[in-house]
Parts: structure tokens; C-alpha cells; sequence
């Protein structure tokens, strides 16, 4: 049997399957959307806040890391994929042949906080020391932080976007040592036991309350050794674009969907949902 | 009239649970086949003998590797360790049950361990990380608990309703002729119980052992959560793992279709199919000789 004929079948399968399913509930009026953990939270209170204007209205959100929400928009299992990076130029070949034209909206800007544990000297790191940690050349932190203690890399897993995003931003392959946990959460508390622990979670995470952030420390960020060093818990740095960790949120809507989700857009980019953007430790960039 | 009408009920009956039947077999049968279809694609872009003996795990650097060692030997240490603690815990309480304790105790017991079938996997991993992982680390003075030994222990706990039901029926199922003769000759419980009853039963409980070895290793979220994920090749219990089944459910979600990586989930998915495939035909091949050789 060849390739063709193969998919072909399988996707007959899934169909029969779906319409199976399709006929079961009534899927004009929800909203599917999936994709990036960064960004769940602040979906899920956004959605609820808009259903406060429009009780007709309803969204099933779900995360598992914007990969997965661009593999189910290709596979038609989504209406608004969140996503933490653009899209790959695989991705764009493979919605090319599909022949699915995407809508892009930017709604928000993340930063990508690096946090350690608050027992750990160091307030500030440069970005070619932290690539070098992140990369496992430097596996003590003797030559960062004076302390003779081996580092703990806490990332995401491959899905993740922000996974991509520091790897990319970086510049540097994980080092194989680096343990992939399913969250943001996990990482925080992760470090929140472990001195000498390094992670990275979205600054909408790290809580505004002091007291939910014992334990852990986020650091500044310097561009090169020089430089200022930067928190990504300074709104007017990010919104100069200042930290080297910061990255424009997106959400793709196929064409077809874009009258379903439309009203819910502009009530994220204009309306009362730029508050609960700001409130949940996100930035807005107009 | 009535006679036709019974006989037709009884063909379309039949016609009904064969086709019950064959569905399960078709649906085995599709399963491993869409594995095998998709590890061929696999294998004609790597070589099968860069896969086996491969020490590393990274599809997505720039330059791909896909060596199964490092996950293999994961699933083998997590699994096996989870084998260590639950086999003498798991043994230990089939005996009590089926020779020390009270029927009124029996009565208890049993269906608490059944409920502990019942308990899902994932509320085992949030176990493994705000309890068992924290408390590993404590107690053997380690920055952070999420390692190989987490993650066996999680799995014996999981695995201990199987091991202890199936262990119990074989035990219990040793004839008490057996335990009478041997009394006769002035043996005390415990000798009675080390040198007659467990050997008798001992097919019965390798087959236990093997049923539950096949959960351990099959056992996805648990791990997941709670064994670290590093892809480095692991060097012992307090090492982070990556085991087979985590690697397929993280990649599976972000990896393009039709494409080297993708394919090679498949290949890998099919090293786990035989690995349990194998757990459990020895398990029911213990079985049928445990039924035969006391049908007799």
C-alpha cells in the first residue's frame, strides 16, 4: 500500500469518526481554542469575562504548548491556536498546502523570567554567562555565583513554546542534563526546593504577592556584561522593548473561523479584555 | 413457528458476539500494524543499528540523534526498581492474606486493595511530586527528588494491586492437602508457608510478577511527571530519566507528520509494544501452566 492511499484511509477512519462525534453536540456556537501554556490562564479569564457580556457564548480552551495548537489548526481540530512564537517555516509550508489561509493577531507581549532559589547569591546575569548554563558548558555555579554546588536546569518540555523561544533567543542547544517539567507551576516550585536550581517561566506566573514568591529569586537580565540589567517585572522596560526576554503573543485564526471568533478578538485588543491582560501580568504594546 | 423464531434469535446472537470477537482482533491487529508501517518509514531513513546502539535522544538539534539506549535503559531502571520494591511487598501481603489473616480482616482488605487499582495515574504523580519526590530528596540530602527512584517508586504502588490479587489466587489455590501433609510431618506455619506453599504456587506468582512488570512499564503520566525528563543517559536511581512512554506523549503533541522524527515515535512506540507484549505472554504462559498443573 502506498503513502497515498494509506493516509487516505486513515483519514476516511477520523472523518467517519468525527462526524460521529459532530452530530453529538452542537459546535456552532463553542469556540475551540489550544495551544500554548503561557498562555491558558490569561485565555481562560478572558473568555470568562467576555461570556459575562455574551452568555450565548462559550470556548473550550485547552494548553499543551503552542505546537500543539498550530497541529491541531492544521488538523481542524481548533478555531484559535495560541501560540508563543510565530510560525515555523515548515508549518507555513505545511497550512500552504492545506491551503489554509491564517489570520495573525498579536494580543499581548510576554516576558520569559529566569528565576533561581532566594538563598542564591547572584541578583543578575548576563546573557552569555546564562547561555553558557543553559547549554551545560558551565555545570557549577562556582564561576557565577562562588558557591561549589553543580546547577539544576528546570525547563519545559520540547511543546513548550517558551521552550523554543529561550533556546532560540539564546542561541544554544539545551544541555541533555536540563530536566523538561509539564508547567510553569512545577518549575516555580521546583526551584522554590532547590538551591541550586535555574529555570525559566512567563512572567504572568511569578505572582504580584510577595508572600507567594518565597523561595525564589527573578533575575536581571544584562544584554552584555556592561549593560543595565533589566527585570522582566518592569512594565515601562518592556514596553520600550528593553528586555532581552520579551516576545509578542500570538493567536492564528483560520479564515474560515474568523467571523465565529471575531467579536471575542476585538473584546481582547480593544475592549474591557486589555485590563484582565494587564491585571494577569502581561504587557500591552499599541 | 416458535421453534424458527428460537433458532433465529440464537444465529443472529451468535452472528452478534462473533463479530464482538473479531472486532477486538481487528483492532489489535490495526494497532500494530499502523506501528510497523510507520517504524518502516523510520528505518529507511535511519539505519536500524544506529537506533539500537544509539547513547543519545535529540530529534530536534541540528543534527538529529535517535539512539533508543538512554530511553530503553530508563524504562528498564524505572520499571525494574518498581519490580524490586513491589515483588517482596507485593508477595508478603498475598501470603498474609491467604494464610495469616482473619476472614473478618480478609474482608477489608481485599476490596482496599482493589481500590487502590481504582486510584488514576495522574493523582499518583502529583504524589510523586509534592511527596514522595521532596520527601527522596530530603532524606538522601539531594537538591531536588525528581529521579528514577521517584518514579519507581510511584510505579510499584501502581503496581501492587495486580501483583497482590493474582499472587493471592495462586496461594490460596494451593491445595490444602498439600499444607495438611506437611503439618503432619511437624513442620511449623512459616517452613509450611516457605518451602511448600510458595513453591507450589510459584508459577502463579511469576505470573503476577510478569502482569505487573507489564503495567509498570506500559505506565505514562506517572512517570512523566515525576522522573525529571532529562535525556542524558541515566547512571542510576538518583538520576532524572526520560522513559519511552514520556518521550512519546511529550514529542507526539509538537512533532510535524510525515516527517524522520515523527516517525521515529512510532519505532520507538513498537520497542514499548514488545516489551510489555513480552511481560505478559510469559505472565499468561506462568498462568496456563499454574491452571494445568493443579487441574491435574
Amino acid at each position: 500500500m502506498n503513502d497515498m492511499a494509506f493516509n487516505r484511509l486513515i483519514s476516511t477512519v477520523l472523518l467517519g469518526f468525527s462526524i460521529l462525534l459532530w452530530s453529538c453536540g452542537n459546535t456552532d456556537h463553542t469556540i475551540k481554542m489550544k495551544g500554548s501554556d503561557t498562555e491558558v490562564n490569561l485565555a481562560v479569564n478572558l473568555a470568562e469575562a467576555y461570556n459575562k457580556t455574551d452568555p450565548t457564548f462559550s470556548m473550550a480552551i485547552s494548553g499543551g504548548g503552542s505546537g500543539l495548537g498550530i497541529t491541531s489548526l492544521l488538523n481542524g481540530q481548533a478555531d484559535i491556536a495560541n501560540s508563543s512564537r510565530p510560525l515555523t517555516e515548515e508549518e507555513q509550508a505545511l497550512f500552504k498546502k492545506k491551503n489554509m489561509l491564517l489570520k495573525t493577531v498579536v494580543f499581548a507581549e510576554d516576558a520569559t523570567a529566569f528565576v533561581v532559589h532566594s538563598d542564591n547569591p547572584i541578583t543578575e546575569i548576563d546573557v552569555k554567562t546564562l547561555s553558557k548554563i543553559m547549554s551545560g558548558q558551565v555545570e557549577n555555579w562556582k564561576s557565577v555565583s562562588g558557591q561549589d554546588v553543580p546547577i539544576n536546569i528546570y525547563g519545559r518540555q520540547s511543546s513548550s513554546g517558551t521552550y523554543s523561544f529561550i533556546r532560540k533567543k539564546l542561541k544554544i542547544a539545551y544541555s541533555q542534563k536540563a530536566k523538561e517539567m509539564t508547567g510553569n507551576a512545577q518549575i516555580l516550585e521546583a526551584i522554590k526546593i532547590d538551591k541550586s536550581g535555574i529555570g525559566y517561566v512567563g512572567a504572568g506566573y511569578i505572582s504580584k504577592k510577595i508572600q507567594d514568591n518565597k523561595g525564589i529569586k527573578v533575575l536581571k537580565i544584562k544584554n552584555d556584561a556592561d549593560s543595565n540589567a533589566i527585570s522582566p517585572l518592569d512594565p515601562t522596560a518592556i514596553k520600550n522593548r528593553l528586555y532581552f526576554f520579551q516576545r509578542p503573543l500570538y493567536q492564528f485564526i483560520p479564515e474560515k473561523s474568523w467571523a465565529k471568533v471575531l467579536s471575542f478578538i476585538q473584546f481582547e485588543t480593544k475592549g474591557e479584555g486589555t485590563k484582565i491582560i494587564e491585571k494577569s501580568g502581561y504587557y500591552l504594546i499599541q | 413457528m416458535q421453534y424458527k423464531k428460537r433458532v433465529a434469535i440464537d444465529k443472529i446472537a451468535k452472528i452478534i458476539f462473533k463479530s464482538t470477537g473479531y472486532l477486538v482482533l481487528a483492532l489489535l491487529g490495526g494497532i500494530f500494524f499502523m506501528l510497523l508501517y510507520n517504524a518502516i518509514a523510520f528505518f529507511l531513513d535511519v539505519s536500524p543499528l544506529d537506533f539500537i546502539t544509539g547513547s543519545q535522544w535529540n530529534p530536534t538539534a541540528a543534527e538529529p540523534a535517535y539512539g533508543i539506549l538512554p530511553l530503553i535503559v530508563s524504562t528498564s531502571i524505572v520499571s525494574l526498581g518498581a519490580m524490586l520494591i513491589a515483588i517482596p511487598l507485593g508477595v508478603g501481603t498475598a501470603a498474609f492474606i491467604s494464610e495469616y489473616a482473619s476472614p473478618k480482616l480478609k474482608t477489608i482488605l481485599k476490596p482496599a486493595i482493589e481500590m487502590l487499582a481504582a486510584i488514576p495515574s495522574v493523582v499518583i504523580g502529583f504524589l510523586g511530586i509534592v511527596l514522595v519526590g521532596p520527601g527522596i530528596a530530603d532524606l538522601n540530602n539531594l537538591p531536588n527528588g525528581l529521579n528514577a527512584l521517584n518514579g519507581a517508586i510511584l510505579l510499584a504502588i501502581m503496581a501492587l494491586p495486580t501483583i497482590i490479587t493474582i499472587s493471592e489466587d495462586a496461594i490460596h489455590a494451593v491445595p490444602q492437602t498439600y499444607r495438611e501433609a506437611s503439618y503432619g510431618l511437624g513442620a511449623s506455619r512459616w517452613q509450611t508457608l516457605r518451602k511448600i506453599t510458595i513453591p507450589a504456587a510459584a508459577p502463579g506468582i511469576i505470573a503476577a510478577v510478569m502482569l505487573g512488570l507489564g503495567r509498570a512499564i506500559g505506565e505514562t503520566m506517572t512517570v512523566l511527571m515525576a522522573t525529571g525528563n532529562a535525556a542524558i543517559f541515566p547512571k542510576g536511581f538518583f538520576d532524572s530519566v526520560k522513559t519511552i512512554t514520556a518521550t512519546i506523549a511529550i514529542e507526539m503533541g509538537e512533532v510535524p507528520y510525515q516527517t524522520t522524527h515523527y516517525y521515529a515515535l512510532f519505532a520507538i512506540a513498537i520497542v514499548l509494544f514488545f516489551m510489555t507484549l513480552v511481560a505478559n505472554l510469559i505472565g499468561e504462559y506462568f498462568i496456563n501452566r499454574f491452571r494445568k498443573y493443579h487441574a491435574a
